[in-house]
C-alpha cells in the first residue's frame, strides 16, 4: 500500500514538472509574431528593378496585377510603403461585400530580398488553411488544428475532464465498503 | 421497503426484452465508439466524442442490467486507472518528441516520432495516438461520474428507508 502511495505521488510530481516545461516551451509554437504565423509566402517572385519605384509612388505595377490575377487570389487596390525594402498591399471592399470585410484590409506583404520582389500573405489562419494538409497528411482540417497546432489547448483540456472526474470521486465516492447485493 | 430497494440494485427488474436489446447493442455501440475515435483523422469524429460514446455503453448497462451487475463488469479500481492512463498516454507522446530527437524538437511536435519514414506521415499517426489518449479519458471520466452518481443516489435511499424504519 505503501508503495503504491510513493509511485503514485512519483507520478504526479512527475506530470507536474512536464506541465511546467510545457508552460516554459509554448512561446517556440505559439508566438503571433513568428515568421509563419504572421505572413505566407505565396512563391509570386519579379525582378525589383523598376517596379520598386512605382510601389514607392503608391501605384501597383501590371504584372504584378497580372501575376495575383492568374492565381484567383483577391487583387490589392494601393500599396504602402512600410520602411526600405517592404511594402503593404491593401484591399479595399466594394460596397456589396462590406459585410464580409467590413473595413479596408491588409492583405499583402511586398517585401525585397536580393533584387527580386517576393509576395507574402497576411493572417496566421491562411497556413492552416493552405499549408495544413501536406505538412500532417491529415485530411480533416478541425482535427489537424485541434490536435497538432493547438495541441497545448487539447492537453489542457484533457486535463480539465480529468480534473472533473478526480472532484467527483471525492465528492461521492463512499469510503466505506459496498454493501453486497441482497 | 425491500422490494423497492432490489429493484434499484436490479435496474428495470430483470425485464427481459431490455435486458435482451442493450445486450445485442452494447458492442456495436462500443465498435461505433472505436470507429469514431480512429476516424477522427479522416473525416469528422475524434477522442471527446469517441470517449463519449464509449461511455454511453456503459451508462446503457447499467439502466438495463442495475449497478450491482454492471459495476462487476466494470470494476472501478480499473476505471481509475483508466483516468489517468489517457492523460499519460497523451503527455507521454509529448515528452517522446523531445526524447527521440535528443532535445531538438518541441514538445507535442509529432514529426519527430520515428514511426515511418516521413515526417508528415509521423505527425498524423501521433495525432491518432493523441486522440486514442483523449478517448480513453473522456470514457473513464463519463463512466465514472455516472456510476458514482447512481452509487450515492443508492445510498440516500438506503438512508431515507433506515430512518423510515426506526420512526
Amino acid at each position: 500500500m505503501k508503495l503504491i502511495s510513493l509511485s503514485a505521488l512519483f507520478f504526479v510530481i512527475f506530470l507536474g514538472v512536464l506541465f511546467i516545461y510545457v508552460a516554459e516551451d509554448i512561446p517556440a509554437f505559439g508566438d503571433p509574431y513568428s515568421a509563419p504565423n504572421k505572413y505566407v509566402n505565396l512563391s509570386i517572385s519579379m525582378d525589383a528593378a523598376e517596379l520598386e519605384d512605382n510601389l514607392n509612388k503608391g501605384v501597383i505595377p501590371e504584372s504584378l496585377m497580372d501575376k495575383i490575377e492568374e492565381r484567383r487570389l483577391p487583387l490589392p487596390s494601393r500599396v504602402e510603403p512600410i520602411k526600405e525594402g517592404e511594402w503593404d498591399a491593401i484591399i479595399i471592399p466594394e460596397e456589396e461585400e462590406q459585410d464580409f470585410y467590413p473595413k479596408e484590409q491588409k492583405y499583402y506583404l511586398i517585401k525585397k530580398e536580393g533584387d527580386k520582389l517576393w509576395v507574402y500573405r497576411y493572417a496566421p489562419i491562411i497556413r492552416y488553411i493552405e499549408e495544413g494538409h501536406h505538412e500532417t497528411e491529415v485530411p480533416n482540417m478541425v482535427t489537424y488544428i485541434l490536435a497538432d497546432y493547438r495541441g497545448y489547448d487539447t492537453l489542457g483540456e484533457t486535463s480539465v475532464i480529468f480534473t472533473a472526474g478526480v472532484a467527483v470521486i471525492l465528492l461521492l465516492r463512499r469510503r466505506e465498503k459496498r454493501p453486497e447485493a441482497r | 421497503m425491500d422490494t423497492e430497494k432490489s429493484e434499484i440494485g436490479k435496474g428495470r427488474g430483470g425485464d427481459v426484452i431490455v435486458e435482451t436489446v442493450s445486450r445485442l447493442m452494447v458492442p456495436f455501440i462500443q465498435l461505433f465508439a472505436l470507429y469514431v475515435i480512429i476516424h477522427g483523422a479522416g473525416g469528422p469524429g475524434g477522442g471527446f466524442q469517441g470517449g463519449v460514446i464509449f461511455g454511453a455503453s456503459f451508462v446503457l448497462l447499467v439502466i438495463a442490467f442495475g449497478i450491482v451487475k454492471a459495476g462487476d463488469r466494470f470494476p472501478e479500481a480499473v476505471n481509475t486507472a483508466f483516468f489517468s492512463l489517457g492523460v499519460y498516454i497523451y503527455a507521454g507522446v509529448g515528452l517522446l518528441c523531445i526524447i527521440l530527437s535528443l532535445g531538438v524538437a518541441q514538445y507535442l511536435n509529432y514529426g519527430f516520432i520515428p514511426l515511418t519514414a516521413h515526417f508528415e506521415e509521423n505527425r498524423a499517426l501521433g495525432m491518432d495516438l493523441v486522440e486514442i489518449g483523449i478517448g480513453i479519458t473522456v470514457m473513464a471520466v463519463i463512466t465514472s461520474i455516472f456510476f458514482n452518481l447512481v452509487w450515492k443516489r443508492e445510498e440516500s435511499e438506503e438512508e431515507v428507508g433506515e430512518k423510515e424504519g426506526e420512526g
